[in-house]
């Protein structure tokens, strides 16, 4: 149980795919202007992730090692095309703003490497649980990024205006220079994070 | 459409890593020193000046006429799958030095979203063949270029005294930042 | 190990041709709803939105792609009526080529003066910060009160955005060539 958990959990923070292992970027710095399309994109990733590590795993006796990359592209690819196909016809405003970026989810690092890294090599439940961990970890990244990149070029969040009507926002932040610089921000912040909780797990070993 | 014109809004103005945040991760990961930097740049802009085409011919020829729009994400994915594949043993056998140099990143250019990009972008706006190539061969340049830029500014950061948090991919990705800021200076241009 | 590929290859083909089947029609009721909200937008006051074609009797096929072709190739005119059955004015679809792709703007033209109300931009995949800045007040108001006799060309009668000589002209030309249309089949025959 422990075990399934961790499968989980390690998306989430320890190897959390933007900010520890830091693939798949492209869509991190390019749909996060508001927390609405992290969430978005977030979510629309999670599902790919899930589905295409349930299937591959299922297949993976199946499937001739020489073929496997060509056969999970196939996979992926199709869920991703099933994703732009629903978002197209139940969310039109969100597919919109996402544009290039869903089918470009075929070609995230998160979705191959994990499918080559585990879902290959391991069950259909750890895998499962190891997509939605990973897919969760992306889009809480998404989240914080497009909120921060929101709050500060536009003055709302999700939507909701939170700026009184006069302040002045600091538009840079929903342009390319201010998703690079909020994104090594951030990371630098999680860095803090990561030392200051390896220095208090040293600190409990010494006697 | 203006070929010129679109050359260089590729190149510079609607550059592909700085602006548009596509080839995000080669640019991170390939960019710590300026020779590497280049080979993978030349063989990203050979892969998306080929990649261009032949998809151009697959929309036009198969994907259209037959009314097969949702099989263009998994037809130009398998092409550029398949080019990438081609390349690799194309340099393994002509220049193994290189092939070896090039390590891990060779397959990697399959994933580039850069090149997925710009072919749904050639087809999305109806480019036809002379101009999705002419997109193409700017589009790998620009990314070039953004790379060089990076691996000289990176080389040089190795003799910055950097605050420990920021080591790594935090500064780098501030420095990003200032490259983009200052190439959206080229927005007047055309 | 082909049988393998092969047979993954044809199931998704399958099933994606399924959910297209089903998601395309879902997507065309969600295009037409939205460019009817939008003609209420530019025509302001509009209660009613009737649907003109230039040769409706043209359109008594059958076959739903010859359909299309031709509905492709008939100009579409929305009229607007206001509660009190007073025709408000006129809007057509206008299309033009963007850096990004197609530019598709929806004009409004007043009944009396057959002047421009009001430009909508209906999609675009222009640059964000850059060539999306068409869809501005700023831009499109320099559109209103304009007539046939105008030039509606960039660097005459409208200035171009900054950064975005593509993205302006786009629209520029949508709505100019997009207006002759227009007037000529509301005005002249029908």
């Amino acid at each position: 149980m422990a075990r399934l958990w961790k499968n989980f959990a390690n998306g989430l923070w320890n190897e959390n795919p933007t900010f520890r292992i830091m693939i798949g970027l492209c869509p991190v710095l390019a749909v996060t202007t508001s927390a609405k399309n992290g969430v978005g994109m977030g979510l629309a990733t999670t599902f790919v992730l899930i589905c295409s590590s349930a299937l591959i795993s299922l297949l993976r006796k199946v499937i001739p090692d020489k073929v496997r990359i060509p056969a999970y592209i196939v996979v992926i690819a199709t869920f991703v095309t099933i994703v732009d196909l629903f978002m197209n016809a139940y969310l039109p405003d969100l597919h919109q703003v996402l544009g290039l970026f869903i089918p470009l989810i075929v070609v995230n690092c998160i979705v191959l490497g994990r499918a080559e890294a585990f879902a290959s090599k391991n069950s259909l439940i750890s895998s499962i649980l190891d997509g939605l961990g990973m897919g969760l970890g992306f889009t809480w990244a998404l989240t914080v990024l497009g909120a921060v990149r929101e709050l500060l070029g536009s003055g709302s969040l999700f939507g909701y205006r939170l700026a009184a009507d006069g302040a002045t926002t600091i538009g840079i932040m929903s342009l390319p220079p201010g998703a690079f610089i909020t994104l090594g921000i951030l990371m630098a912040f999680m860095n803090m994070i990561a030392a200051r909780q390896k220095k208090r797990a040293t600190k409990e070993v010494r006697p | 459409m203006n070929l010129f014109l679109l050359f260089l809004s590729a190149l510079l103005v609607n550059n592909f890593v700085l602006v548009r945040f596509l080839g995000i991760c080669p640019f991170m990961g390939v960019s710590k020193d300026v020779d590497s930097a280049f080979g993978m740049g030349v063989a990203t802009t050979f892969v998306m000046v080929v990649a261009a085409a032949v998809t151009w011919l697959i929309e036009t020829f198969i994907l259209q006429p037959f009314g097969l729009p949702f099989l263009q994400t998994m037809a130009f994915i398998l092409v550029i799958a398949a080019l990438v594949q081609l390349v690799e043993m194309f340099l393994h056998k002509t220049s193994p030095a290189l092939y070896k140099a090039m390590g891990i990143f060779l397959p990697l250019i399959t994933t580039n979203c850069a090149i997925l990009g710009l072919a749904i972008m050639a087809v999305q706006n109806s480019y036809n063949f002379i101009e999705s190539v002419v997109f193409a061969l700017a589009a790998g340049l620009g990314f070039t270029l953004a790379l060089v830029l990076m691996a000289g500014i990176r080389e040089e950061l190795r003799f910055a005294d950097v605050p420990e948090p920021l080591l790594g991919a935090p500064i780098a990705f501030i420095c990003a930042g200032l490259l983009s800021l200052a190439f959206s200076g080229f927005a007047g241009l055309i | 190990m082909v049988v393998v590929l092969s047979v993954i290859a044809m199931v998704s083909a399958a099933v994606l041709s399924l959910v297209y089947g089903k998601a395309s029609v879902i997507i065309e009721e969600n295009a037409a709803r939205a460019l009817e909200s939008s003609v209420l937008e530019v025509l302001p006051g509009t209660s009613t939105v009737n649907i003109i074609r230039r040769s409706p009797d043209e359109l008594g096929v059958d076959d739903p792609k010859e359909m299309r072709e031709k509905e492709q190739r008939t100009t579409l005119i929305y009229q607007g009526v206001d509660d009190q059955g007073q025709i408000v004015g006129y809007a057509f679809v206008g299309e033009g080529n963007g850096y990004g792709g197609a530019v598709r703007v929806l004009v409004g033209v007043d009944e009396n003066t057959d002047q421009i109300l009001n430009v909508k931009i209906l999609n675009h995949a222009e640059t964000p910060g850059l060539g999306s800045r068409i869809e501005e007040e700023g831009f499109r108001s320099q559109f209103a009160g304009k007539t046939v006799q105008d030039p509606i060309a960039i660097n005459q009668d409208i200035d171009i955005i900054s950064g975005a000589t593509i993205s302006s002209r786009a629209v520029a030309d949508a709505v100019r060539s997009g207006l002759q249309d227009a007037v000529a089949v509301y005005r002249g025959g029908e």
